[in-house]
């Protein structure tokens, strides 16, 4: 999955000369966060640069009591006083992973897109997390599944396989955990049996993990 | 027979058809049920009735026309589509195999549990029973989870749409009752409520707490998912703190309870760890809960069970025992058992009582992670409902 599939396109942008205040209001009003600031260039034709970023905690600091909060700046002040300007840009063909590493490291909570020097959308923690859940699968209707295969080629392919014969189909997998002798994969089949399918794959010798040992019904 | 105005729609039919040989949906299970209740002599002949017919039109009140066409199709072997196609409305799958006559048999299904509610509406029964019904997971255009039409939804949408009734549907089958909830997830006129083992677990992987409906519907969609391995008393428990309160609060004029049996200990297919006592709470107190809020007006179906020889008949007749108000006797009459166990081959339980399995070591963790989960749901929905509930 990149960054394209999950990032927000209409981006709210503002420009460095936007006074504090207004920045606020439209916080409130938009229910948005983060804020990329743009500047127009002087060649016409040329896309507005990315000249910086503000978040909201940085704009609920200004004017009020706490040890963060920015020495003399106003809320009449232009948002310029207030942005960071080293931003920390993904660009759409990243793959997510990459981008909520990127975010972790550098502690920050959104990414402006950039593709050819146009800003074309932002990225946020809550982007990442949606996408979590869309690649665990359960927006589907499925069932978990979790098995330790042998850690070698194809260990998965011959599991996969061993859904397949039931006509079972698989929603996602995930890997869990692994080492150099074994592998676990957490998956989302689409049957209400994942009992019977797991009795299916313990048959063939394949270690599952859930759903528990139980027995079949006459 | 004593007791209120009850009746308890069946038609051989619906009885008489199979999946696949292997499948573990045994509609066999309705006429287990109906000879059970018959010779126990809390149910009498001219209480059964035959479903009235329903149509596609019927159907499609609930359902895409193209769905409805892609089915019917399946049905016919002469002009059966390829898989892949088939596999696009989520049947030719392990759970929805393609059978002949499918869509007569499931549309049979549909005017089974319509007849019920149509009886209940129109003031012809109190209450009634559909044991053929509950395919809860059937989507609007979609089989899945062994259920092709979805028979509640289109039954209760006749019920707001032509008899401007509130519904109040109870779903206690082990999985997420996931179709009707989206079916109705706008609808301010029908509030979902289903217990089931956490989605994290079992199919559908649905039905977490911060599910509660959405726009005009927001508040009428409840979901307490319990743990794997939750007991009778942390089950009694949860349905107390949830359904009480949210019945109360949605004041309907009918209730509808999907009685699946498959939150027993013996089922093959969940990994809860109920009695029938536990099970036998919810249906009384459900029954109790219609007295109280909706005029006594109460229509229940079936709905998975896959122990469906020894835990299926006898918790479907604890169903209409609190249905009918009609008390069973201690023991399952022999002529049944006997007749039963030469067909089946099975031997069969010889009485109703069914003692609890022995306790999980995990047992307090469990009753207490569903507590706070059963704590933090009704206070998300004290929150949107704009009420203070009492503890």
């Amino acid at each position: 999955m990149l960054v394209a599939d999950v990032m927000t396109r209409q981006v709210v942008a503002i420009g460095p000369d936007t006074p504090i205040r207004d920045v606020q209001a439209l916080m409130e009003q938009r229910n948005i966060r983060h804020f990329p600031i743009l500047e127009g260039r002087a060649a016409p034709g040329q896309p507005d640069a990315l000249v910086g970023i503000v978040s909201d905690r940085d704009v609920r600091l200004v004017g009020a009591d706490h040890p963060k909060a920015p020495a003399g700046v106003r809320s009449s002040d232009p948002i310029s006083r207030l942005m960071v300007t080293d931003v920390v840009t993904a660009h759409p063909g990243d793959p997510i992973e990459e981008t909520a590493k990127a975010m972790r490291t550098r502690k920050i909570g959104a990414m402006p897109v950039m593709d050819e020097g146009s800003l074309v959308g932002i990225v946020t923690a809550a982007d990442l997390l949606d996408a979590l859940v869309k690649m665990s699968g359960v927006e589907q209707a499925s069932a978990r599944l979790e098995v330790e295969v042998a850690n070698r080629p194809g260990a998965l392919a011959e599991l996969l396989g061993l859904i397949a014969d039931r006509r079972v189909n698989v929603v996602s997998v995930m890997t869990t955990r692994g080492d150099a002798e074994t592998v676990s994969f957490v998956l989302r089949v689409s049957t209400v049996d994942a009992h019977g399918l797991a009795r299916h794959l313990r048959r063939a010798g394949v270690t599952v993990a859930w759903p528990p040992e139980k027995q079949a019904v006459p | 027979m004593t007791g209120a105005p009850v009746r308890f729609v069946f038609d051989p039919e619906l009885a008489a058809f199979q999946l696949t040989p292997e499948h573990p949906f045994k509609p066999v299970r309705y006429e287990l049920v109906r000879t059970l209740l018959l010779a126990a002599g809390v149910l009498t002949a001219d209480e059964v009735v035959a479903p009235t017919p329903v149509g596609d039109d019927d159907l499609l009140t609930i359902h895409d026309a193209d769905y409805v066409e892609m089915v019917r199709a399946a049905s016919d072997p002469a002009r059966r589509p390829p898989d892949v196609e088939l596999q696009r409305y989520g049947l030719a799958t392990s759970d929805n195999p393609v059978f002949p006559r499918m869509h007569e048999l499931v549309r049979g299904v549909v005017a089974a549990t319509v007849t019920a509610v149509e009886l209940v509406a129109t003031g012809r029964a109190l209450r009634a029973s559909s044991f053929a019904g509950g395919l809860h997971h059937a989507m609007r255009d979609k089989a899945s989870g062994f259920c092709v039409y979805n028979d509640l939804a289109v039954a209760m949408r006749r019920a707001v749409d032509v008899h401007g009734m509130r519904v109040a549907y109870v779903d206690v089958d082990a999985h997420h009752g996931d179709g009707v909830q989206w079916l109705f997830y706008d609808d301010p006129n029908v509030l979902t409520i289903s217990l089931h083992e956490s989605g994290r677990y079992l199919f559908p992987g649905t039905g977490f707490t911060y599910e509660t409906g959405n726009g005009r519907g927001r508040g009428t969609a409840v979901n307490m998912p319990l743990e794997p391995f939750t007991d009778d008393d942390s089950f009694v428990d949860a349905y107390e703190a949830v359904v009480p309160a949210a019945v109360e609060r949605f004041a309907p004029d009918l209730i509808v309870l999907q009685a699946g049996a498959d939150m027993h200990h013996r089922d093959p297919l969940a990994n809860l760890n109920l009695s029938l006592a536990g099970m036998t709470h919810a249906f009384t107190r459900t029954v109790e809960l219609a007295d109280r809020h909706a005029g006594g007006r109460l229509v229940v179906t079936g709905g998975g069970g896959y122990d469906p020889y020894r835990t299926v008949p006898r918790a479907w007749s604890l169903a209409w025992s609190a249905l009918s108000g009609r008390e069973l006797p201690s023991d399952l009459p022999a002529s049944w058992r006997a007749g039963w166990t030469q067909r089946l081959g099975v031997e069969l339980p010889a009485t109703f009582d069914d003692p609890a399995p022995p306790p999980v070591p995990r047992r307090a963790a469990i009753a207490s992670r569903n507590r706070s989960v059963a704590d933090r749901l009704m206070a998300q929905l004290a929150d949107i409902w704009g009420v203070t509930l009492q503890p």
